[in-house]
């Protein structure tokens, strides 16, 4: 019984996906009223079933449900596993996907009505459920990935919604381009996963019910392999080096700004360092590097936060600064914790977020109740530094820790050079074949569009 | 209006297509096509033919040119059947007399005259922008480093409460402050900006203030004195919202809600040159080498093909040969090239914007004069049961026609609906005074709303309770967010805003029952009064200048500027009702778009509740009775508030009604009830979200959760479907159904004899109205230039504005989810007087004047005895003539608009039993 809510609480984003894009392909674009209709059924029933999926789990001790379905393919001693699980770690994040997906879905009925992209939104957040729960209860690092890669997607696709505008397109292929940097660790991590300790799968490498799982790893691989997934983490959770993307993901729709950034998809790293809590527990400089993380990205997301002058960026960087607070309490050990961390978290950010838009209403209601003066805020740093070291302060906050200038000049800038440098003896290169090749060196502007890439396969 | 458009890059009317669709669905009709290029300069274009300009014109109008894009203009004649194939849809003489002709050959001919007229290269352009010529020589986009780092300065600067830590030394303005932060060690800026640093110190060492910077810039950049002008705005230009908002606050400081800086236009300047420069020298040379020519953009043969394209379409609409293009002289074919270059899309769309008023101008006048010549529909009976005045906003319209509907023995009235008090305005609750009176007045009076003597205790309580709350909700916004505070807050609480969360979005009606009931059960609400009494002393507070409430004097003409005008028929009835009006709306940044435009954006309960008192007062009516305006002893006056979104209606001070009045009150007090639900159901047919069968009361259900949901776009409409302004005696509009598209406003010239009261009417309802439905004109025609695009991704930015995604523009004008169904015509005024009477007192005011004769507003009068109508025409009023338009009758108002969805026609409502 267990087993079939659970399969059913997977797969049924994942069913009426595919079902409204095929419909779509077919040239049926749904009338707004069947597109809402069937969306809040959809959440209606699954809220009703991860609710008697966790009573019947609690009732019997929290134990793990699972449900294997086999291997989707296998070649030569390596199959892909398709099983997924829930125990008391995936649990409570199924829940409160479902529940803030529905609320957020229900919402943007209403946000979205007569958007010429709302049946794209609902096509893409269907997806995004689909996605997020194949994450939280992936058996295995290889079906994570899957989810991973849908959530990964479905926001790079959302913050990019209003296509007609030039900014949110950019934004959305620089927030593509670091998660594909953060993706390579992840991926990376699986084949030496496979390659070290024979498996992918959660149970055989993590035996034992979460919390109290352990670990069969050894070696000097454990280490390296804990910091290529501390890497994937980051990069979806906006923390260290890929900190930089999440105020660009404002671009996006109010509604999608809450569920992917304020709810469920920034804290996809946050599981997953959970999940492999007890290989950082004996990788000691993963955990160190960890710690390192969280809390130099709490202190800098604090600081650049109270700097921030609009509603949505201000909310961006209090969100990275929790997360970070959330990575170093991984790193201390303290899972519970920051399970609860995770929840209360996710639920606040998704109000503050859907509520950003009455941001001036509340606070003049706010204002007005105080009696005309409200206490005054931000002088802690007055009492604590003096004024000249302040002013620096204020710079590097307002200047969002210079984050994109350093990308910019140290990567983006070689890169690009590079790349013009590649254009210019590449004709002498190849002889003339590519000689009448029109791409000017200065036009791209990622990473992933180096003019590099496309000449490679001329080259093979 | 053309040339802003050119300033600003913006379109000044709707696109071609939309005209043609409209004339499609025969809300243009071709013959309105023929009355408006009759009445524009006629010339002979071709004697031969005897071609003139209008004919021309005219089908270049209908059925009008054929569009290639001139990207794939080659690719286009190739594959499309341009060259096969003559048009189908010509006019039947064009058509014979091409019969013979081949579409090749005449192609060929038009290609020929256009080669040879085309020897000569387009001249080249000069970059106005640094921005542009570097764009164009080396393809950097220098906008893309400066704006961003631009924005957060200004964002900062400007922020009033959002951030948590304020921008540092910014009382000492704009370029002073960003210079202070530029400047700091250790900076790293991004790959365009370098040397940024660098530059800034040599300009804090020269000392230099905003205004020398300036001119600094010029020089490295080079520009010289004569084009000063145009540089500077086009660099303003370029973000026209941040440097808008610079201007307002330096031009009106009292503007910013929370916090005054000292703002100039100057250091925003500043600051932007200064980042242009550093970005320019970056990306080319020398600060001087976006002055050179720019490369052409279009080659010569894509211009030739589309200026052939355009020819071959004209002779084919006018039936001109191949062997009649080739036989041109040269000064012939001048003259027809001229001509069609002259009617170019811009041209053409202002003839088709005057055809779609002018249809618009007939569907009202012709039914409002039937109407007219009809029997009225103001019930026969000695005295009223009651009187209500409502705002003279077009919103009201439902309301009041229901109103009558429901009750025929209530008469409605609409005035401006700052109801002639302009007053200064500190509610229990409000922090600080606010005008309630058109924007371009400034109140002399004050008034404060004070918890009566024996229930200050109530009043204390309150305001120490309210204290607590903004405290403690103070913390936990800011407690969320930050380090440590947010690190706790979240895990141990955050999990319990699962619930008001979810109520909220899944009822949020009920959410707000809910929050209203912790509200009357926890915050004592004292009974109140006005203190607006004033000897006749003329003392001002120290501190504003304003004068202490109103002497009996001052109250009388305030009282008079409403009643006078409006010539309260048959004498004032035993119960007078003042609404005022206002909205409640969340998710809306552009909340004061919705309140009551005469009372400056914001809520005219107040001033409603004022009138009615000063109207009660007994030495007020002894001195208007002076003047001529007698109140009956027996009449009693009461204030109340309208919100337009939820439909509510509360009363105020009723605890003072006589008990003599208590049963007319209850009267009122039951039809205003079925009235505003009525109204809200009429209004819910609008809404696309609404279902199309609702019983009246869940319609105003519905209204209520729009006005509670924090997730609604429109909550609703605005003025969204203003178009007409209508001045006169509710007897004529009385019974007619005008779809809410009209202001209302009550005025009666047999009472006027001097021609005073409808100055003082006219000065108020001319610029609020005309105001408004050019807000909304503009809005609509340039949704993304003058509007501000499509909410949803708007950000709230410093309190001040909203823009889109992260780092972009402020946005100005209204959003396409107010104005998605507004049909862009400027107001139609039809005042009931005669031209005679009328034009003295326009020309009296200057301000009127010039919205007459600069043409952002449409005149008629009609006669108040003939029911003539007559439409003011540049100078001279023309006499409506032709029927054409009918006057459908419908049982009740809810017959005629039951299940439909778009703009109604004028209709005569006529209620059964008098049939």
């Amino acid at each position: 019984m267990d087993q079939k809510i659970l399969l059913f609480l997977v797969a049924t984003p994942g069913v009426v996906f595919l079902s409204l894009a095929l419909a779509w392909l077919l040239g049926w674009q749904g009338r707004e009223r069947v597109i809402a209709r069937i969306t809040t059924t959809t959440y209606g029933s699954m809220a009703i079933g991860v609710a008697v999926l966790a009573w019947s789990m609690i009732s019997a001790g929290t134990h793990t449900v699972s449900v294997d379905l086999g291997n989707w393919f296998e070649v030569a001693g390596y199959g892909f596993p398709l099983a997924i699980f829930v125990d008391v770690l995936s649990l409570p994040m199924v829940a409160l996907t479902i529940t803030l997906v529905g609320l957020v879905g229900y919402f943007s009925i209403r946000y979205l009505h007569r958007d010429p992209g709302f049946f794209r939104f609902f096509l893409l957040m269907h997806l995004y459920a689909f996605g997020c729960l194949l994450l939280f209860t992936a058996g295995s690092l290889d079906l994570l990935i899957a989810g991973w890669e849908l959530v990964g997607i479905t926001s790079v696709l959302l913050i990019g919604y209003f296509q007609y505008r030039k900014e949110p397109v950019k934004n959305a292929i620089r927030v593509f381009a670091t998660y594909r940097v953060a993706d390579v660790c992840i991926l990376l991590a699986v084949f030496l996963a496979h390659h070290w300790f024979g498996s992918g799968s959660w149970s055989v490498l993590f035996p034992g019910e979460w919390p109290n799982t352990t670990h069969v790893m050894t070696g000097p691989g454990v280490t390296f392999l804990a910091i290529l997934l501390v890497f994937a983490a980051c990069g979806k959770s906006s923390q260290g080096p890929f900190s930089g993307w999440l105020p660009r993901a404002m671009e996006g729709p109010t509604p999608s700004s809450a569920i992917f950034y304020g709810a469920i998809s920034v804290h996809a790293g946050a599981y997953l360092v959970l999940r492999i809590e007890p290989l950082l527990q004996s990788a000691p400089i993963a955990r160190g590097l960890l710690l390192f993380i969280g809390v130099t990205t709490a202190i800098l997301a604090t600081l650049i936060h109270r700097t921030c002058a609009d509603a949505k960026t201000s909310l961006a960087y209090a969100s990275m600064t929790q997360l970070a607070v959330i990575f170093a309490e991984v790193s201390l050990g303290w899972t519970t914790l920051a399970l609860f961390h995770i929840i209360g978290h996710a639920i606040v950010r998704t109000a503050q977020f859907l509520r950003a838009p009455s941001m001036l209403h509340d606070y003049h209601r706010l204002h007005s109740a105080a009696g005309g003066h409200l206490d005054k805020v931000g002088e802690q740093y007055d009492a604590l530094v003096p004024s000249k070291v302040q002013l620096w302060l204020y710079s590097v906050g307002l200047e969002r820790g210079r984050y994109d200038a350093i990308v910019d000049r140290f990567i983006l800038h070689p890169l690009r050079s590079a790349s013009a440098f590649l254009l210019r003896i590449e004709p002498s290169w190849l002889g003339s074949a590519v000689e009448e090749s029109t791409v000017t060196p200065t036009t791209p502007s990622t990473p992933a569009s180096t003019p590099t890439t496309s000449t490679g396969d001329v080259h093979a | 209006m053309l040339k802003a458009s050119d300033v600003y890059g913006t379109r000044p009317y709707m696109s071609e297509s939309s005209y043609r669709r409209e004339l499609g669905r025969a809300r243009i009709h071709e013959e309105d096509l023929d009355t408006i290029l009759a009445a524009e300069s006629d010339a002979e274009i071709l004697s031969e033919s005897g071609l003139t300009r209008r004919q021309l014109r005219r089908v270049l109008l209908s059925p009008g040119l054929r569009r290639l894009d001139p990207r794939s203009i080659e690719w286009q004649l190739e594959e499309g059947d341009w060259k096969r194939a003559f048009r189908r849809d010509l006019p039947a003489a064009a058509q014979d007399r091409l019969k013979d002709d081949s579409p090749a050959t005449l192609w060929e001919a038009c290609f020929e005259r256009i080669d040879a007229l085309h020897q000569s290269k387009p001249a080249a352009a000069k970059a106005t922008r640094p921005r542009d010529g570097i764009l164009a020589i080396h393809g950097i986009d220098t906008d893309e480093v400066v704006h961003p780092l631009l924005i957060r300065l200004s964002a900062a600067y400007l922020d009033q409460g959002i951030a948590y830590w304020p921008m540092p030394e910014r009382e000492k303005g704009f370029w002073n402050a960003s210079l202070k932060i530029l400047s700091q060690r250790w900076t790293i800026f991004p790959d365009g900006l370098q040397g940024l640093g660098g530059l800034i110190q040599s300009f804090v060492k020269r000392k230099l203030t905003s205004e020398q910077a300036i001119f600094s810039c010029f020089n490295e950049l080079g520009v010289h004195e004569p084009e000063w002008d145009d540089f500077i705005t086009a660099q303003l230009l370029a973000l026209p919202g941040w440097a808008g908002m610079f201007h307002r606050l330096e031009v009106e400081p009292e503007l910013s809600p929370h916090q005054r800086l000292p703002v100039t236009l100057a250091d925003f300047l500043a600051i932007r040159l200064l980042i242009t420069l550093c970005a320019v020298k970056n990306a080319s040379k020398s600060g001087k080498e976006w002055r050179a020519d720019l490369p052409s953009t279009t080659t010569t043969r894509t211009h030739r093909l589309s200026e052939t394209a355009k020819l071959f379409e004209v002779a084919q609409l006018t039936g001109l040969t191949s062997a009649t293009v080739r036989g041109f002289t040269s000064e012939e074919f001048t003259r027809l090239h001229s001509e069609f270059l002259a009617f170019n899309n811009i041209e053409r769309r202002r003839v088709f914007h005057l055809t779609y008023e002018r249809r618009h101008e007939r569907q009202i006048l012709i039914p409002l004069a039937k109407h007219c010549a009809l029997p009225s529909a103001t019930p026969a009976v000695s005295r009223l049961v009651a009187q209500v005045f409502f705002c003279l906003d077009e919103r009201e319209e439902s309301i009041r026609r229901h109103l009558e509907e429901c009750d025929p023995e209530i008469d409605t009235f609409g005035a401006a609906g700052f109801f002639g008090i302009a007053v200064d305005y500190t509610g229990l609750d409000d922090a600080h005074g606010a005008p309630l009176c058109p924007v371009v007045v400034k109140p002399q009076h004050e008034v404060i709303e004070k918890p009566i003597e024996d229930q200050t205790h109530l009043h204390k309580r309150r305001r120490s309770l309210r204290k607590l709350w903004a405290r403690v909700a103070q913390n936990s916004y800011v407690s969320t967010r930050s380090l440590f505070r947010g690190w706790i807050s979240t895990t141990v609480l955050g999990f319990f805003s699962i619930f008001p969360l979810a109520l909220r979005v899944l009822s949020p009606l009920t959410h707000a029952r809910v929050m209203k009931w912790l509200n009357s059960a926890f915050l004592p609400e004292p009974r109140t009064e006005l203190t607006f009494e004033r000897g006749d002393e003329v003392g001002r507070e120290a501190a504003s200048g304003l004068l202490r409430g109103f002497a009996v004097e001052e109250k009388a003409n305030c009282v008079a500027s409403v009643l006078g005008p409006a010539g309260l028929q048959k004498g004032a009835a035993r119960l007078v009702v003042i609404l005022g009006h206002g909205a409640t709306t969340l998710n809306n940044p552009y909340e004061s778009a919705y309140n009551c435009g005469a009372c400056g954006g914001r809520r005219g309960g107040p001033n409603a509740r004022l009138f009615a008192a000063m109207a009660n007062h007994p030495k007020v009516r002894l001195t208007l009775a002076a003047s001529g305006i007698v109140i009956p002893e027996d009449t009693w006056f009461v204030g109340g508030y309208h919100d337009t979104c939820s439909d509510d209606i509360e009363f105020f001070d009723l605890d003072t009604v006589p008990a003599t009045h208590e049963a007319d009150l209850r009267r009122v007090r039951r039809s205003l009830d079925e009235a505003r639900a009525r109204s809200a159901h009429e209004r819910t047919r609008r809404f696309e979200a609404a279902s199309r069968v609702f019983s009246i009361h869940s319609g105003l259900h519905h209204v209520q959760e729009r006005a509670a949901h924090i997730g609604e776009p429109r909550p609703e409409y605005g003025h969204c479907t203003n178009a007409v302004c209508i001045v006169g005696r509710r007897d004529t509009t009385r019974g007619l159904f005008l779809d809410r598209r009209a202001f209302l406003v009550s005025y009666d010239e047999r009472r006027d004899p001097s021609n005073e009261s409808l100055a003082r009417v006219l000065g108020a309802a001319i610029p609020v109205c005309a105001g408004i439905s050019l807000e909304y004109y503009f809005s609509t025609v340039d949704n993304e230039g003058y509007g501000s695009g499509t909410k949803l991704p708007h950000n709230v930015t410093g309190l001040v504005g909203v823009m889109n995604g992260y780092q972009g523009d402020l946005r100005t004008g209204l959003p396409v989810q107010t104005v998605e169904i507004h049909e862009p015509v400027r107001i139609l005024f039809v005042v009931e007087t005669t031209p005679e009477r009328l034009m003295p007192v326009i020309e009296a005011n200057a301000q009127l004047n010039e919205f007459l004769t600069n043409r952002w507003i449409r005149l008629a009068t009609l006669d108040p005895e003939t029911k003539e109508v007559k439409i003011y025409r540049d100078g001279t009023f023309e006499k409506l003539e032709g029927d054409e338009e009918p006057l459908p009758t419908a049982r009740s108002s809810a017959a005629w608009y039951s299940g439909k969805i778009e703009h109604l026609p004028v209709a005569r409502i006529v209620p059964t039993q008098s049939v």
